[in-house]
């Protein structure tokens, strides 16, 4: 980390006291390529947070280019979200440059952090100090968007906006915006989705890490009941008996999991094969197919788990959903759809700001997002907006993913579905937004 | 009545479920034994040879189907493909001794860090086939047993299954060490290869033997261990932490040892949530007793056990000074 740090620091000294003339070049090379008649001029000064980089262009011009920068899972361990990223970012270039954005088009540089922090800093650096970027979509671990935040990102003016990361301690960093909702938003939920089923003693159990301790933190914090049993499990125990014992023992009405699939399994057939029949809740992490195929049928009957959703019901939703399956012959994750909306929020703020600078998109990229404003659902209507003279505040961004809404420290407002098993399938019962 | 009530705590729950965790690990640990003492090296690869064993009877038993409504909760179809996922850890022990270890001219030390290679071989070939992904037998997965509910025991028929398989096969491979002519070659081997030798014992047969026995009984407990909980390719690997514990605890090289070690870890694993009000549990100790830890470090405790014991028994509890 250190050694990251300092070179990122170094870099970022040395581009500073190279001075106007090189910078004044690479935002060249961002704004350029839109066509002869343009007329770039570009100043700089010393501290990087009065870089102002001004483009014009003229009238008969085919329009200027505005480059971003994206850090995606391309490779690596989280590359199916990668891909997801990849449809949903697709999808919304087509449509922001169907529209135009300052009378100009989107362009995307895309980089790989191989699901890594390491790389992922390389990238941000690749992005930030050569190309040039303003603002920057990435990452998708919530590890390595901090990384890329600290060792790149922070005290210059560049916007960073992940688009998958949910780690609660994000939250910390206002400079840090992110599209995906903090995880602290599904403990809120599940204590209140308890309670309101009429519980009022828990025994709650976490995957022994940091995922786990900050979900379960946050879970206790929250609850008011009482807790009759709280205690970290280790994640691939072949053997989870004791721990259920102990939750039996405790006599609490509800059982809470943030558990991971694999060992959440082993717990569903221990609670099966020891004839316990508790109230169960969990978070995401213990949902999935997996899990279904490999527990006994019923042995989940009424479990309650709250994930992370799009607004399925909603009609820009289904319009994303409908067109995503005509290209790619298969429904939408909400994770594509975090990666659209990243896409659109970034396209909105160029066409809100007064110039394409990270000190001018910073200021307003919020602001897009949440209200005071009309509620618009597309792109196209909020860029009307914008271009017919409106602010910032003007736009309240409704997006595929909800409502977004950023806040003070970057968060979104969370959109949460609740779900069931029901018949040994998850059913979808309820939606929670905030 | 007060013999009822000390029935009655969570106690005998405990000692049962501790008595399956330990039929597998001893299981896997007298192989990890067995090897050690005759071929001479603390075989890594032998967690991973569990793993195959588990996933031969899961294909085994996805071709051959339930037939017929069997014992216990396992249908027929289930103890052929035992049988099978037993036979084929066996083999490809022996195909790994003859076209790996026998060849390699090298120290103890050598092999150890080759059989850790042999174990990623193994466990990356099953995940090529099979994905990273866990996954269960196709077998209806049981209730507990009724009859015990009253004394807080909490056990299926697989359960009982799995112990009493066991039991069967340790009891037969002390049958086979005591009084047949292949264990009492086995033995002298294991005390002293050149006195075998020179003594007309052809030491390389009993090496042979050895592995089919050591693996076949690994793969045993790979088919249980997947019953027990489910198949991953991880699976033998995680556990292989904890069988070493067993047969060092035991005394490495000590078929007896194994046998007493797994069933000392195995029981640790399950006692762990008796450590924090052992006052309320057991009689003769204050009210207030307890040892406050959680059930998340069950593996650390074993092996505070596993060192207290060598402190005192350096060889282990069944070791002989060698």
């Amino acid at each position: 980390m250190v050694a990251r740090d300092s070179s990122g620091q170094r870099r970022r000294r040395f581009l500073q006291a190279t001075g106007a003339s090189l910078l004044a070049g690479l935002a060249g090379c961002t704004g350029g390529g839109g066509g002869d008649g343009e007329d770039t001029t570009t100043t700089t000064t010393e501290s990087g947070e009065d870089t102002t980089t001004s483009t014009t262009t003229t009238e008969d011009s085919g329009g200027m280019e505005y480059t971003i920068g994206m850090i995606n899972s391309e490779t690596g361990s989280l590359s199916a979200f990668g891909e997801r990223n990849q449809r949903g970012k697709d999808m919304a270039i087509a449509e922001v440059n169907e529209y135009g954005v300052k009378g100009g088009t989107l362009n995307i540089q895309v980089e790989d952090s191989e699901s890594k922090s390491q790389p992922g800093v390389s990238a941000a650096q690749k992005l930030v100090n050569q190309a040039g970027v303003p603002f920057i979509i990435g990452a998708v671990g919530s590890g390595v968007s901090l990384s890329i935040y600290e060792s790149v990102i922070q005290g210059t003016d560049v916007v960073q906006l992940s688009q998958n990361s949910t780690g609660l301690g994000l939250t910390e960093f206002p400079g840090l915006l992110r599209i995906s909702p903090s995880g602290r938003s599904q403990s809120v939920a599940l204590t209140d989705i308890i309670a309101d089923d009429g519980y009022d003693s828990v025994a709650v159990t976490w995957v022994n890490n940091n995922y786990g301790q900050s979900l379960a933190d946050a879970f206790l914090n929250n609850w008011d009941g009482d807790v009759a049993f709280q205690n970290p499990h280790n994640q691939e125990q072949n053997s989870y008996s004791n721990l259920v014992s102990q939750m039996a023992d405790s006599g609490a009405d509800a059982w809470v999991f943030i558990a991971y699939q694999q060992g959440f399994t082993t717990m569903v057939n221990d609670i099966f094969s020891g004839g316990y029949e508790p109230a169960l809740y969990g978070a995401d992490s213990v949902r999935g197919d997996v899990v279904l195929e490999n527990t006994p049928e019923g042995s989940m009957e009424g479990m309650k788990i709250v994930t992370p959703s799009a607004p399925v019901n909603q009609d820009n939703y289904k319009e994303f959903a409908s067109a995503f399956k005509e290209e790619y012959d298969k429904e939408p994750t909400s994770w594509a759809a975090f990666a659209y909306d990243a896409v659109i929020t970034a396209a909105l703020s160029i066409q809100a700001a007064d110039e394409f600078t990270g000190a001018a998109l910073g200021e307003v990229v919020r602001d897009v997002t949440r209200p005071e404003g009309q509620q618009v659902t597309s792109y196209a209507e909020a860029a009307e907006i914008l271009a017919d003279g409106g602010g910032p505040s003007d736009v309240d961004y409704q997006g595929v993913s909800g409502p977004i809404d950023l806040d003070d420290n970057g968060d979104p407002k969370g959109f949460l579905q609740v779900l069931e098993v029901q018949d040994h399938a998850y059913e979808g019962i309820d939606f929670i937004s905030g | 009545m007060a013999a009822l009530d000390f029935l009655a705590t969570p106690l005998l729950d405990y000692l049962a479920n501790g008595l399956v965790l330990s039929s597998i690990i001893v299981l896997g640990g007298i192989g990890l034994s067995l090897v050690y003492s005759i071929a001479g090296f603390a075989n890594f690869a032998h967690g991973d040879t569990m793993t195959v064993g588990a996933y031969t009877a899961f294909v085994a038993f996805g071709a051959i189907g339930a037939v017929g409504s069997g014992v216990l909760g396992l249908p027929i179809g289930f103890f052929v493909a035992l049988v099978i996922g037993v036979a084929v850890a066996a083999l490809v022990a022996v195909i790994t001794e003859y076209v790996i270890y026998k060849p390699l001219d090298t120290d103890r030390i050598g092999l150890l860090i080759t059989s850790i290679g042999v174990a990623f071989v193994y466990r990356a070939i099953i995940r090529m086939e099979f994905g990273a992904d866990f996954r269960r037998y196709d077998i209806q997965a049981m209730r507990p047993i009724e009859a015990l509910l009253p004394y807080e025991v909490r056990i299926t028929p697989h359960d009982i299954a799995i112990v009493g398989t066991a039991v069967l096969l340790v009891g037969g491979l002390h049958v086979l060490l005591q009084y047949t002519d292949l264990g009492r070659k086995m033995r002298a081997m294991a005390d002293n290869p050149d006195l075998a030798r020179v003594s007309g014992i052809r030491t390389e047969r009993i090496t042979l033997w050895t592995w089919i026995i050591g693996a076949g009984l690994a793969g045993a407990g790979g088919v249980f261990l997947g019953l027990y909980n489910q198949l991953s390719p991880r699976m033998g690997f995680s556990l292989l932490l904890l069988i070493f514990a067993a047969v060092i605890l035991g005394g490495i090289g000590s078929v007896y040892g194994a046998m007493l070690g797994g069933l000392l870890i195995g029981m640790t694993n399950q006692f762990m949530p008796a450590l924090p009000n052992l006052g309320q549990l057991f009689p003769l100790v204050p009210e207030s007793f307890g040892i406050p830890i959680g059930i998340q470090y069950a593996n650390a405790v074993a092996f505070i056990i596993m060192v207290l014991v060598l402190l005192v028994r350096p060889t282990g509890i069944a070791g002989e000074v060698s």
